[in-house]
């Protein structure tokens, strides 16, 4: 019993002995994050801002789907990571009416430097900052060019034309769309809520519904809805256990022509399929309505209140709202995410500027249920599949959300 | 008692049986069964009567009961998954079970020839990662992926969406999933078969009976408690069962909430939240699974009696 003791003892000496040595060296942050896709393009910035600042700062990603209940598990047992990434709005904010994410509203640079739609995403009503914006993402339609060509079609401008050219396919032996409906998450935030700002408009026509003053089944709803079962209608054979990530297999290996995703995707085609010639383009406003796209606020970054290192984390923080580290991380930044700071940013990569330009001249808003009405999306993605199987129609599934959008009102 | 304690702590009473020295053998797993079962579990009673995450906690006395029976919403989940978790087990009580012991038989038969090949080819897939086995057959499930090659061998008509079906998805999972566990009751039932003593199976044979009779008279009888030991544990994993759900198909329980059984559940309102949201409500996690606790007790305490214990 005393030998064991005297051991642990020992042991224990030894372990806090090596902890002292560890504090003398450089200090050493950890990063968390849900975009484990992207851990070699992150490490690679987070070792230049070592470079920059001495400061050593560790990427360790969860898989996106477990990254919330992880990242909570992290952080209510003391373990969390000392800088993380954090989702906008409700979800992000939650962990710091909890207690753990860094109050950011003092950081210099972020208050002046980021335009106040970035900041939305990541401000309590009291106006307190939780986390600086990092960057932003969009929901694109992409495209086999080769195939295009082979079937003489042309990019569709409208909606219309959009159905056209599924139609051509289909005839053609092809299947036009590799989404489905398995994951319950990318029909409606890469399909139908890209769709959407075609229909409603920006963040001013958002808040009308938000208030209760517009409701969910008026004709604009419904409309977008019909062209969501009209597009439904092409989806591929056995739509119903495809997941997000069987779409990027099927049009990788040619099997479909077009796949709608977010931008985040524009990385894996050339590294997965260097033989695929694609392109993008905005998922098309119906003929008369004016075109809007999806530019959604999507990662921000905050510091863990529990960190032994509160100081270098602000540092971090501050460089990462301040133009020169705006600049040097959309360099190194993963394809598809774009920094949303108020300054003039370049990217080398071609396709990424491609799919930047598809904003031009359209109305950009975040996904429509983001800032207020995210307990529809739970409804929203049932009534989405249930259009897509035949089980419903536009107009009842419109009736759903006018009717659920009045429970979120009336809480 | 001075002699007694005296003699514990030297350890010189080891062979005295009245001595209470035995306390030390067990004291180990004691302390590691309360610290990680017993305190997680009553902590997670306690938990089950309050509201809110770490840092904002308040108690709410029976309102996460309340609401798990009478929320619209979570009442009709979790009844849903309820019956979900009964298919689910009845699968693996009725088919897994069944065949496992179908399987021991024949691999104890006699005149049984290549028994160790076909022992180690049923018991392959349990040694594998539900995430690997679930993925696997998520891809060959799968109407693009495997449907290309069930088209090449003139199979087409097999290539549906299996698991994006609310009528087949479940029991697709189901059968996958006693697919893989299929091993665990036959190596159970392999080792209760062979030791049977040879001198009641011989005797059976001179008696005259048939291969039938010596297995309903003579082995069933033997292998009860094997049975009823297994019955427990089919019954007591399946209702934790959440991997296969996971790997298969989502939290959700897609398509439609199909696949959705009581682990999944309890995942999704207790540990991660509902995506995007990804808000836990621990309370309602540990209420769902309290109840579910009571539900199993009620459930393998009478299978206990039965067939355990009996000496």
């Amino acid at each position: 019993m005393k030998k064991l003791t005297a051991l642990l003892l020992v042991t224990m000496l030894a372990i806090s002995s090596m902890a002292l040595v560890a504090q003398g060296e450089t200090v050493s942050l950890t990063m968390g994050s849900w975009r484990s896709d992207d851990a070699e393009m992150v490490q690679t910035l987070l070792d230049k801002y070592q470079e920059l600042s001495g400061v050593a700062i560790k990427f360790e990603p969860t898989q996106s789907s477990q990254y919330n209940a992880t990242l909570r598990l992290q952080l209510d047992n003391g373990t969390g990571p000392d800088l993380f990434y954090s989702r906008s709005y409700a979800v992000g904010q939650e962990l710091f009416d909890a207690g753990f994410a860094m109050d950011c509203t003092d950081i210099p640079g972020v208050k002046e430097n980021f335009p106040a739609s970035a900041l939305d995403a990541w401000q309590t009503p009291e106006g307190k900052i939780f986390a600086v914006p990092f960057a932003a993402v969009s929901q694109v339609v992409y495209y086999n060019k080769a195939m295009f060509a082979e079937n003489n079609l042309e990019v569709p401008q409208t909606f219309e034309e959009f159905l056209a050219v599924c139609e051509a396919l289909k005839e053609n032996g092809i299947e036009p769309l590799s989404n489905g409906i398995a994951d319950d998450w990318d029909i409606l935030e890469c399909v139908y809520l890209g769709m959407l700002p075609n229909y409603v408009g920006g963040a001013e026509n958002r808040a009308l519904y938000e208030s209760g003053e517009k409701k969910m089944n008026d004709e604009v709803f419904v409309k977008s809805l019909e062209d969501f079962a009209a597009l439904a209608k092409y989806l591929p054979m056995g739509f119903e256990s495809i997941g997000n990530s069987d779409g990027p297999a099927m049009m990788g290996n040619e099997r479909s022509a077009m796949f709608i995703d977010g931008s985040w995707t524009c990385g894996v085609w050339d590294k997965d399929y260097p033989d695929l010639e694609w392109g993008t383009f905005a998922i098309p406003a119906p003929e008369g309505n004016q075109p809007g796209i999806c530019f959604h606020p999507d990662m921000g970054i905050t510091g863990n209140n529990a960190t032994k290192y509160p100081q270098e984390v602000k540092d971090f923080l501050t460089w990462l709202a301040s133009p020169e580290g705006a600049q040097i991380t959309s360099t190194y930044l993963p394809l598809g995410f774009f920094p949303m700071i108020d300054a003039p940013i370049t990217f080398e990569d071609e396709n990424v500027t491609e799919i930047l330009a598809l904003n031009e001249g359209k109305v950009m808003d975040a996904r429509f249920v983001w800032a207020k009405l995210l307990d529809l999306y739970v409804p929203m993605v049932e009534q989405l599949n249930a259009i897509a199987r035949g089980e419903t129609t536009p107009q009842a599934a419109a009736d759903v959300f006018a009717a659920e959008q009045a429970k979120i009102i009336a809480k | 008692m001075q002699t007694k304690k005296h003699s514990a702590f030297r350890g010189g009473g080891a062979i005295n049986p009245s001595g209470a020295y035995w306390i030390w053998y067990i004291l180990p797993a004691i302390i590691i069964y309360i610290m990680f079962m017993a305190y997680p579990m009553i902590d997670s009673v306690r938990l089950s009567l309050y509201k809110g995450t770490t840092g904002a906690r308040t108690f709410v006395g029976f309102d996460n009961y309340i609401k798990l029976f009478s929320d619209e919403v979570i009442s009709k989940r979790f009844w849903n998954a309820f019956g979900n978790t009964w298919v689910f087990f009845a699968y693996h009580m009725l088919l897994q079970n069944m065949l496992g012991l179908l399987f021991a038989v024949i691999l104890t038969n006699r005149t049984m020839k290549g028994r160790r090949f076909y022992q180690t080819i049923i018991f392959i897939p349990c040694t594998i990662a539900v995430m690997v086995t679930g993925y696997l057959f998520k891809l060959l499930l799968n109407p693009q992926f495997g449907g290309y090659a069930l088209r090449d061998m003139g199979l087409g008509f097999l290539a549906k969406p299996w698991l994006g079906d609310k009528s087949t998805a479940l029991n697709v999972v189901s059968m996958v999933s006693v697919w893989q566990w299929v091993g665990i009751p036959t190596m159970m039932f392999v080792a209760g078969l062979q030791s049977i003593s040879e001198d009641l199976l011989e005797a059976s044979d001179i008696e005259g009976c048939n291969s039938w009779q010596t297995f309903w008279f003579i082995k069933f009888p033997l292998i009860l408690p094997i049975v009823g030991m297994i019955s427990i544990l089919t019954f007591v994993s399946n209702f934790n069962a959440f991997d296969i759900i996971y790997a298969m198909e989502t939290p959700n329980g897609a398509p439609d909430y199909s696949t959705d059984l009581i682990g999944s559940l309890f995942y999704r309102y207790g540990v991660a939240g509902e995506h995007p949201i990804g808000i836990p409500q621990p309370g309602v996690g540990a209420a769902i699974s309290t109840s579910i606790f009571f539900m199993l007790l009620i459930g393998v305490l009478p299978t206990l009696r039965a067939t355990q214990g009996k000496e």
